[in-house]
């Protein structure tokens, strides 16, 4: 098994606010192998997109920041590098792209000076070569007349195109790894397939990792090689995509397949939303943090506070005391 | 967007006709001080006082008046007479405006110097010990009355009655000459004043711009910028101060245009002859011909400068289009 | 109208009435003496030739003689044209002949006053010939023409035969002026009363003015003869050598003066030392224009008196550049006595008593700045001798305590009806006060002292020109007392200080200088009979007697002869001229 591209171990990012210590990140760990694709997948709160920030670098100047626990990458501790070998790091071989490609987007600048910055901050090259270069990469993310689009501004872009334009961006510099933080979420639902195409082909092409974050688990479903399931600041489930999403382990997943509306259900069959509502980061309950609002709950998971132990086929871990055959029977 | 402009300039020219029939109507129906009485001497005969009245054109009802006086204004340009030395009033405007260019031009560029950096400098600092020293010298030099500054830095360093004679004082620029034509003796008579304005000015766009990038820091396109892997230099200066900028400009513009219309304060405290110190001569005069030349002035540059920061604002925010409905 | 902090209001000019002197000029170095023994001071070691720049605040208000009436225009005018008559500085009992050769002579009983003027005075390029008597006629005729407002010209030359009753369109000739030859200038008189017209000939209107060259410029409305001033003074004002428009003045900024060429020391009383002036404008703020003057070199006061701190510096650090001259007249407190309480002698007796006139001169800065006034002659006018000099006279018991006297000021509110001693009426008396320093603070001290007797004012803080046209000037605007107002003499007689201030008949709807709006029969009458008598010694006696008159109806509360003050820098020496209350640039010099 080759050393994995990125180890993230229990990692815990927390924040100090006048209202209490914010555990955004409470134990997280998994790892991405060259070349795979994880897809973390959790409700808006449950930490995901801290998580990847944190992994980015981001959070490290947030006020009242504490980062704790082991993160490598190809290497590099990201933990402890210096903000420089951080900066190299960043745009390069490790790259990210966010949700609103209209607001990540600079509105003052083309897009074309945008992707050439993103060259030039990284390989030593003149302002014509990384504009040829810039302007491939629009064409390899599927950008229409790349070389006119260049010379646009953001907001005279579509949706779409603007976030091809983001990809393009964080792509330029060939990264062994992509973040990728819910970049559909923002775009029209046809055009979502086509980014999420464009990724994976991206992906093989240029032979890169990928974290994607969402919350959709029929974006997971498409792209992601393994799947984490995020809950309250912890990861909850884990596993390969097919396994998981046939015979999840874990209450949480099943309330989240059963959310998700499906082409292939009955007709008059209703999305069950997950009753309730994420825990609140400062004072989350005691025992199992999910137990509240999960209807096979039992009366000692109010008490353990379980960790991720081996169910399913073998390859998948849930955070569940159930037991296996009780698991069976609730599982939808 | 050439049609957009003509628009504006329309509006200017409706502006100040607004602007000097309000003017009108104030001093010339309402006065602090008639110039009649100020000429007619003690205890004058009615007939003295009306035929004073007459010949400077008083008598008329406001409204003739102020026919004739656009008449001459629209049709030549003339601005008409100034009551204490009949000299034009369009010339002497035109005589004053070099020195108060020369003033808020200046000063302009040394409280931009100043503030920005110190505002950026305040941004990224935000909240910490160095954000807090300069937001508290801010406050006050932005609560300093400009006068008493004045009054200050010329007991301090002017060099004919200053503690350290360092630096030209009150009354220095010379009689002749402008900046353009004479620089030897007008810059170093400036430098005080420039700095006294500089200073309120600096602390205010200090603040601004603080506030301005603290707000832009936080935006999504500048966690893009640090994603990109950029130096936090590039981020905060290129990106963050880019959009930052936008604002700053459109208070630039107004405060300049304010400014051209004559730094009153400054301008008297240093005896510098420009648009302000004719104003506040003016009134105490009643010279309304004059006022009234002094206060379109005004007008005028206030109204040009905010189209000029319009047209800015849409070169700088490419978001910002005229005249195809836009708002 | 007078002069306020540093705006120069009307100046008087001090015509002696008793003697006009006659120095003919010599002006070497040290005093110059005259062929009749009379002599004008000079300054002690004057040098010819340099240069002295004069700070001031505002501009002059006009160089044309014709219009000029402030303080600030007389200090440039009298130094650049020349009328009749003049003052050298220090001399008040004296007038010098300046234009004139000699003393006016009256005959016919005083209906006629003939004056001689001399051959050889020049005017400068480019009307460059000699001034004629037709040129001081034609000066005092275009004063009475709508296109040259003057504010004196029917107050005082009225007199003249042939004078219209209001502006003519247009300069008219004046039928009582008469120039059978170049050098004389018969007035004919309406009457024999030609005191006021012999005192008044040291007013600018009597600067020659050359009509062939000035007619175009008056056939303007208003008249641009401001721009193309022709002058006869040691002095001048740089001009166009062709079309005489004057260059050397930039309005707001600066007027130059330099030598004219044309002028003649042997003619002239004055030294004339300075090679030039630059008199520099804008020069508002009274604290550092002061401090520029005293502390730097080649510097001297304009028209911006220093601030009472100054000035008190000065006496103690630079006691050699600070002189002072007389003030032309006494500042007071004005009541209105058609306006209820102020109708009554009594109230008014009970006010005069319990002013503390002390407190009042302090805020101008104490006893360096003046004597305590009680009449409304100043010391060194004529008539003060006359009317008792510095002390009152025992007859008015409520001017005796210059801090204010409580006891009898509640005495006399008792006698006017009101037996607490205080005042308690519901009346709000309107009171109009000047809210620049110094006589914002003075307009305080004032206030306090009616409050003290129990009146309740509606104070208004006005700036000086809306207080003078808006409110005291303005009968109809019922203003019940002026806290800062004084006389100013347009020459050098007591009826400029007291008829049009006192005088019944004087009040105007407009510009109203009677501020007492005092009509009382029997002192008009004593004013008529005053004003007729010739120039001498019954007359001075006779106005000394009308002003303890009014003094009797206290019909105001004067506080202060003042003094005002002139700085120079450390190495300009010169004269203050106590007729133009200002320095005198023709005796001004740099030191050796």
């Amino acid at each position: 098994m080759s050393e994995p591209l990125l180890d993230v171990r229990d990692l815990r990012v927390s924040f100090a606010t006048p209202d209490g210590l914010v555990r955004a990140v409470d134990g997280v760990s998994f790892s991405v192998a060259p070349g795979r694709t994880l897809g973390i997948v959790g409700e808006s709160g449950s930490g995901k997109s801290v998580a990847v920030s944190t992994v980015m670098g981001l959070t490290r100047g947030a006020r009242g920041a504490t980062i704790a626990g082991e993160l490598r990458f190809a290497g590099h501790d990201l933990i402890h590098a210096g903000d420089e070998e951080l900066r190299r790091l960043r745009g390069n071989e490790l790259a990210m792209v966010f949700q609103d490609p209209m607001s990540s987007l600079h509105p003052l600048f083309r897009v074309g000076d945008q992707l050439v910055e993103a060259v030039r901050a990284h390989r030593p090259v003149g302002r014509r070569a990384a504009r040829i270069r810039a302007q491939d990469m629009l064409g390899l993310a599927g950008v229409p007349e790349p070389g006119r689009r260049m010379e646009a501004y953001p907001h005279e872009l579509s949706g779409g195109l603007r976030q091809r334009v983001m990809i393009a961006m964080a792509l330029v510099n060939e990264p062994r790894l992509l973040i990728a933080d819910e970049p559909t979420t923002a775009l029209d639902v046809t055009v979502q397939a086509q980014i999420l195409e464009l990724l994976a082909r991206l992906r093989d092409e240029l032979g890169m990792a990928m974290v994607l974050v969402t919350h959709d688990l029929g974006v997971v479903a498409q792209v992601a090689d393994d799947v984490a399931v995020m809950y309250a600041g912890r990861i909850v489930e884990t596993g390969p995509t097919r396994p998981l999403l046939r015979t999840p382990q874990h209450p949480y997943t099943w309330g989240l397949l059963r959310s998700t509306p499906r082409l292939d259900g009955p007709r008059d069959a209703w999305p069950v939303p997950i009753a309730g509502r994420p825990p609140s980061p400062i004072a989350p309950p005691a025992g199992c943090r999910f137990h509240p609002r999960c209807p096979s709950a039992l009366a000692p998971c109010a008490a353990i506070d379980p960790v991720l132990q081996p169910a399913g086929d073998g390859t998948q871990r849930a955070a569940c005391i159930l037991p296996a055959a009780v698991r069976e029977e609730e599982r939808p | 967007m050439g049609a957009y402009v003509v628009r504006r300039l329309l509006w200017l020219i409706a502006v100040l006709i607004a602007v000097s029939l309000v003017t009108f109507v104030i001093f010339y129906v309402l006065p602090s001080a008639d110039p009649v009485l100020l000429r007619a001497g003690k205890n004058p005969s009615p007939e003295v006082v009306q035929s004073i009245t007459h010949t400077l054109g008083l008598d008329r009802p406001w409204y003739v008046q102020y026919g004739r006086y656009m008449e001459r204004l629209v049709l030549h340009l003339d601005l008409g007479r100034s009551y204490q030395n009949d000299a034009s009033v369009r010339h002497l405007l035109w005589d004053r405006l070099p020195a108060t260019l020369a003033l808020a031009f200046g000063a302009m560029v040394l409280w931009l110097l100043i503030g920005i950096p110190l505002g950026i400098f305040s941004a990224v600092r935000h909240r910490r010990a160095g954000d807090r020293v300069v937001t508290g010298v801010s406050l006050l030099l932005v609560s300093a009355p400009v006068y008493w500054l004045g009054l200050v830095a010329l007991y301090v360093f002017s060099a004919d009655i200053g503690k350290l004679r360092w630096l030209e004082g009150a009354g220095s620029y010379p009689t002749h000459g402008t900046i353009f034509t004479n620089p030897g003796e007008v810059v170093p008579s400036l430098i005080l004043p420039w700095i006294v304005l500089a200073i309120s000015f600096a602390a205010i766009y200090a603040r601004f711009v603080r506030g301005s990038l603290v707000e832009v820091l936080r935006e999504d396109y500048i966690r893009t910028a640090r994603a990109k892997g950029l130096p936090e230099r590039t981020v905060v200066l290129k990106h963050g101060m880019r959009a930052a900028m936008t604002p700053v400009v459109t208070i630039l513009g107004l405060d300049l245009g304010i400014l051209l219309g004559g730094a009153i304060l400054v301008e008297t405290v240093f005896n510098v002859p420009g648009i302000g110190r004719l104003a506040y001569d003016s009134i105490q005069t009643s010279d309304l011909p004059m006022i009234q030349g002094t206060v379109l002035a005004g007008a005028f540059f206030i109204v040009l400068l905010t189209l000029v920061v319009d047209l800015v604002y849409a070169f700088l925010d490419p978001r910002v289009r005229y005249g195809q409905g836009a708002p | 109208m007078r002069r306020l902090a540093r705006w120069a209001t009307v100046t008087g000019t001090l015509v002696a009435l008793a003697t006009f002197g006659a120095a003919c000029g010599s002006s070497d170095q040290g005093s110059t003496t005259a062929s009749q023994g009379t002599s004008v001071e000079t300054v002690p070691q004057g040098v010819k030739g340099g240069k002295v720049t004069v700070l001031a605040a505002g501009d002059v208000d006009f160089i044309d003689p014709g219009q000029t009436y402030y303080a600030f225009g007389y200090m440039v005018d009298y130094a650049v044209m020349r009328p009749l008559y003049s003052f050298a500085p220090g001399t008040l009992d004296t007038a010098q002949n300046d234009l004139a050769a000699g003393p006016p002579v009256l005959s016919d009983g005083g209906r006629t006053v003939t004056v001689t003027l001399r051959p050889d005075v020049r005017y400068a390029p480019p009307v460059d010939r000699a001034v004629t008597a037709r040129d001081v006629k034609y000066a005092i005729e275009r004063a009475f023409s709508a296109n040259v407002p003057n504010g004196y010209a029917f107050n005082y030359f009225s007199v003249i035969e042939g004078t219209p009753k209001e502006p003519t369109d247009g300069v008219k000739p004046i039928s009582g002026l008469q120039t059978p030859d170049d050098q004389t200038l018969v007035f004919r008189l309406k009457t024999k009363e030609s005191g006021t017209l012999v005192a008044a000939l040291v007013m600018p209107i009597t600067m020659p003015v050359p009509p062939e060259y000035a007619k175009p410029f008056d056939a303007k409305s208003p008249s641009t003869y401001d721009q193309h001033v022709a002058f006869t003074g040691p002095y001048m004002i740089p001009n166009d050598p062709k079309t005489g428009k004057i260059t050397g003045r930039e309005p707001g900024k600066s007027i130059e003066l330099v030598r004219n060429p044309n002028w003649d020391a042997a003619t002239d009383y004055r030294p004339a030392y300075l090679d030039g002036i630059t008199i520099q404008e804008g020069n508002t703020d009274a604290a550092v224009s002061s401090r520029r003057i005293l502390q730097g070199s080649g510097l001297m006061q304009g028209d911006n008196a220093p601030p009472a701190p100054t000035i008190k510096q000065a006496v103690q650090r630079y006691p050699d550049q600070l002189k002072f001259v007389p003030a032309l007249g006494p500042r007071y407190v004005s009541l209105n006595t058609s306006i209820p309480p102020f109708d009554d002698l009594n109230v008014r007796k009970a006010v005069n008593a319990i002013f503390d006139r002390t407190a009042m001169r302090l805020t101008r800065g104490g006893a360096i700045i003046g004597d305590i006034a009680w009449g409304y002659l100043p010391p060194g006018f004529p008539g003060f001798a006359e009317s008792g000099g510095l002390k009152p006279p025992a007859e008015f018991d409520y001017l005796q305590d210059p801090d204010g006297d409580p006891e009898l000021a509640a005495e006399y509110m008792k006698k006017a009806g009101y037996p607490s001693g205080r005042y308690t009426g519901d009346a709000k008396l309107l009171t109009a006060a000047i809210n620049i320093s110094p006589g914002s603070q003075t307009a305080a001290v004032a206030q306090n002292q009616f409050e003290k007797l129990g009146f309740k004012l509606n104070f208004r803080s006005l700036s000086p020109e809306t207080m003078t046209t808006k409110f005291c000037g303005t009968p109809q605007a019922k203003v019940a007392i002026c806290t800062n107002v004084a006389t100013s003499a347009d020459f050098v007689d007591p009826e400029a200080l007291l008829k049009p201030y006192f005088y019944g008949p004087a009040i105007t709807p407009s510009n109203n200088a009677n501020w007492s709006e005092l009509d009382d029969p029997k002192i008009n009458a004593a004013m008529d009979a005053a004003s007729a008598l010739p120039p001498g010694d019954e007359r001075v006696s006779a106005w000394a007697d009308v002003n303890k008159q009014i003094v009797a109806s206290a019909a105001a509360v004067p506080w202060i002869w003042d003094k005002t003050p002139l700085i120079a820098s450390k190495d300009v020496q010169s004269l203050g001229n106590a007729y133009l209350t200002s320095w005198d640039l023709s005796f001004t010099s740099l030191k050796p």
